[in-house]
């Protein structure tokens, strides 16, 4: 309150430099990437981030509940491996056993929960890291997947799956809208009702919302089932990213996912991980990956880079609670 | 009594081998400011545990209200109009004040939440009853301590169904400054006809702000004052403390000579301000303070644990610069820390180990150790200092408190330190044990050794040192010399009970308090 408010501070520099850095990175490209800085890119940079945007809303709401920090925090790591699961099931069963929309989807969404149930049970219960929990459902989840589609690509051609990829809603993308609509239904969900809020208290403060009646537990278990529901949410726009389904998809979804969600703290004002962080984030890494592309640098270049930035973000990040302390 | 708010009598508590509340009571009329005193361990966090249903008491009674709760939980509580300001603030640093104050009690409409209203309604509470202003959307992070303590008050009240509310130490984290901002939302409270539990060791702000206080001593009431005038401290101060003196203590022969270690204007910037005081070798000096008065950070930095960020420290004459306690070894100052199960032993290690620990460059050669020579050793230590069991391959872990303690002391025994910093070495000792350690501390002086020793034990402070330097919010503010120092007077500075103008009484001659 009383404090003075100086500009430029460390923690404020500290605060400001992952935007910094990724800003610059933006602009460099913008001036070197042919035809970056056009609608139409813009529009494919939209496109291409739908599937991050959709499994960062599950990460950011896993990371309010379990608090931001590195190690004993909440975090996620296995939105992408159900994610890539849940597509592997829908297109198995479309292609392949010829099942019904219907059931493929009900299929699907058994897996996630049961995913997003083991990590909730894992934390809760047995009192195991998040970290670790969801690293080692990552690789397993990963496993059934591969068991699932014999690790192949299976094309997808159902109606619902290429309406997503080529449909337009009152002229914008169809993936697109239904994007949009689920970030505000989460939107509404985290940071509008009293559900969300005592939520985000357990993040905060796990002892503070005990004192005030709040059961930890009980919103960390069901931040890790919604995490795994954002994963099958997200399933269908990699299917219609990809045209159906292909082995190793996870990996690179996992390495947006994170860095978007950390990254979008350095868009709040209280410099927390936010829905709105999470989702500009996803965008902002979308943009950044396809700029890549755009200027022909070597994939295992993008690899390096991108997992160098996770670790400046991460780092930026502690080190702000380190100078604040 | 059958006008009171709150009747508790007869509780009873025990735990393992503790008798903690022996048919205490605790009686609250409406619409006042009740005092619970009581040195550590009298009883008085047990029964206020009790009251909030954290605790089951073996026996006794307890009513709000006329109404006798028959079975106390949490719940009942709290629908009984009875609300804790918790020690703990307990706050989400980066929650607005809006959401603080009605976290878990949040107001929701068709549209979700109304943080309009949520941030009106905590701003008038807190400018209407606490009389501060305070905007609901500042964040945690961005307030005092004294406001984030007033943001809590706020939380627990925001509701109007408070009848009864209960302040466990809540000035214990505040700055000097700020503890009038707190006592004055305080009294506001009492205008509104709330009645309140104030527990506090700050007698000072007992007899401030009190109408009644009731004192508990090993987990009994003691004595209730009805009436409380601002010189009733000495009064408290004598139940609270009883009238035992007990012979523990050795005779003390030193003879000071040259200083040993010396703090010019030490500050650390938060806990501790401009603290300067001098130990001479041969000489044994106490820090007497309460908890949170920046005592534990004082000696943490003196051992290079933190880092001043003000002042000197000056070992033999020498300003010196410390950045970890293996610097502090080095220059012959050694630590015997507060927690010694987790800073001071290696507790899955034998005896022998943990005291060659700090000596091992003594007991080994070209980097391995002698066996022989490090068991020798720790065998002379264990037989000087009466360890027992008298078992050099024994593991810590298993050592009674006091054996412990003393396998740490030998530790820095071997080492030829010449400064002794002690940080509460008899918490948890038999009294068996104390007077060994007591004994210990006198040799240690008489052969040389300065030894600065931080203890809540008034009588140890008194019994052992030749002077004391009574520290409350981060200064020192007296320094005294310990002959016909009584314990009462001791603990009234310590208390603040003496008002906080530093009274320097110098090291040698009589003292003319």
């Amino acid at each position: 309150m009383s404090k003075a408010k100086n500009f430029l501070t460390l923690s404020r520099i500290i605060d400001a430099a992952p935007l910094v850095i990724f800003l610059g990175m933006l602009i460099y490209i913008g001036f070197n990437a042919p035809n970056f800085m056009k609608f139409s890119t813009m529009q494919l940079v939209l496109n291409q981030s739908v599937p991050v945007v959709v499994v960062c809303l599950g990460l950011s709401i896993v990371v309010m509940a379990g608090g931001d920090g590195v190690l004993s925090g909440g975090i996620d790591l296995s939105i992408p491996a159900t994610a890539v699961l849940s597509a592997g099931i829908i297109a198995q069963q479309l292609a392949q056993a010829d099942a019904p929309l219907w059931l493929a989807i009900v299929l699907a969404f058994a897996a996630a929960a049961i995913v997003g149930l083991i990590n909730g049970l894992m934390v809760t219960r047995i009192g195991m890291t998040p970290l670790l929990t969801s690293l080692a459902t990552f690789v397993a989840v990963v496993g059934v997947s591969k068991l699932v589609t014999s690790s192949r690509r299976i094309n997808v051609d159902d109606p619902f799956i290429v309406f997503l990829r080529d449909g337009n809603i009152f002229g914008i993308s169809a993936g697109v809208f239904i994007t949009l609509i689920l970030v505000l239904m989460f939107y509404f969900l985290i940071h509008r009702t009293k559900w969300g809020i005592n939520m985000q208290a357990v993040g905060g403060s796990r002892d503070a919302a005990e004192m005030s009646g709040i059961n930890p537990s009980y919103y960390q278990m069901w931040a890790f089932v919604l995490a795994a529901l954002t994963g099958f949410l997200a399933s269908f726009f990699i299917l219609a990213r990809g045209s159906g389904s292909s082995p190793g998809t996870e990996d690179n979804l996992m390495l947006e996912m994170v860095l978007a969600t950390f990254l979008g703290a350095a868009f709040s004002p209280r410099r927390v991980v936010t829905l709105w962080g999470a989702v500009l984030g996803a965008v902002l890494v979308a943009a950044l990956s396809i700029g890549f592309k755009t200027m022909g640098v070597n994939v295992f270049w993008t690899g390096l880079i991108k997992g160098s930035l996770i670790l400046v973000v991460v780092a930026l990040g502690a080190l702000s609670v380190k100078v604040k302390a | 009594m059958s006008d009171a708010i709150l009747v508790m009598k007869d509780i009873t508590k025990t735990f393992p081998g503790v008798l903690a509340l022996d048919k205490a009571s605790l009686s609250v009329l409406p619409g006042e400011i009740h005092g619970l005193v009581g040195e550590n361990g009298a009883g008085k966090s047990t029964i206020i545990k009790v009251l909030a249903g954290v605790y089951q008491a073996q026996g006794g009674s307890l009513s709000v209200n006329n109404t006798l709760i028959s079975s106390v939980t949490p719940q009942a509580i709290h629908d009984a109009g009875v609300r804790f300001i918790h020690q703990e603030l307990h706050l989400v640093p980066h929650f607005s004040v809006a959401e603080s104050v009605f976290m878990g009690q949040e107001l929701t409409g068709p549209f979700g939440l109304l943080r309009k209203q949520m941030r009106i309604r905590s701003e008038e509470f807190l400018r209407k009853t606490l009389d501060v202003k305070i905007d609901g959307n500042t964040l945690i992070r961005d307030l005092g301590t004294a406001e984030r303590k007033l943001v809590q008050i706020a939380r627990a009240l925001i509701d109007n169904q408070a009848r009864l509310v209960v302040f466990d130490e809540p000035t214990a984290p505040l700055a000097s400054g700020e503890v009038g901002k707190l006592l004055a939302a305080i009294r506001r409270l009492k205008e509104r006809g709330i009645a309140m539990i104030y527990v506090s060791h700050y007698l000072s702000e007992i007899t401030n702000i009190c109408d009644r206080v009731t004192v508990f001593r090993n987990g009994q009431t003691v004595a209730v004052f009805n009436e409380i005038k601002k010189d009733s401290a000495g009064a408290l101060i004598e139940a609270m403390v009883g009238r035992e003196i007990k012979n523990l203590y050795p005779k003390n022969s030193h003879s000071p000579s040259s200083p040993a270690i010396q703090a010019k204007n030490l500050g650390d910037g938060k806990s501790f301000h401009d603290v300067s005081f001098t130990l001479h070798s041969g000489e044994v000096v106490g820090i007497a303070g309460l908890i949170g008065s920046g005592r534990a950070e004082l000696i943490d930095t003196l051992y290079g644990l933190r880092q001043a960020t003000s002042g000197e420290i000056w070992l033999n004459n020498k300003t010196i610069q410390l950045s970890s306690p293996a610097d502090a070894v080095t220059r012959g100052m050694v630590l015997v820390p507060r927690d010694r199960r987790h800073d001071g032993l290696v507790l899955g290690m034998s005896v022998s180990e943990n005291v060659n620990l700090g000596s091992l460059k003594d007991v080994s050669k070209m980097g391995i150790e002698m066996r022989a020579m490090a068991l020798a050793r720790a065998a002379k230590q264990i037989k000087d200092l009466d360890i027992r069991p008298p078992n050099p391959s024994m593991i810590a872990r298993l050592l009674s408190g006091g054996n412990q303690q003393k396998t740490v002391l030998g530790r820095w025994l071997t080492t030829n330190a010449k400064v002794f910093l002690l940080d509460e070495p008899t918490v948890g000792v038999d009294v068996g044990a104390k007077v060994e350690i007591y004994q210990l501390v006198e040799t240690l002086a008489q052969n040389g050794a300065g030894v600065l020793l931080s203890s809540s034990d008034p009588g140890e402070l008194i019994g052992l040192c030749d002077r004391i330097l009574v520290m409350m919010r981060g200064r020192i503010t007296h320094e005294i010399d310990t002959d016909g120092l009584s314990i009462d007077r001791l603990v009234a500075m310590t208390t603040g009970a003496t008002g906080s103008s530093v009274t320097r009484n110098k090291s040698v001659g009589a003292a003319n308090e």
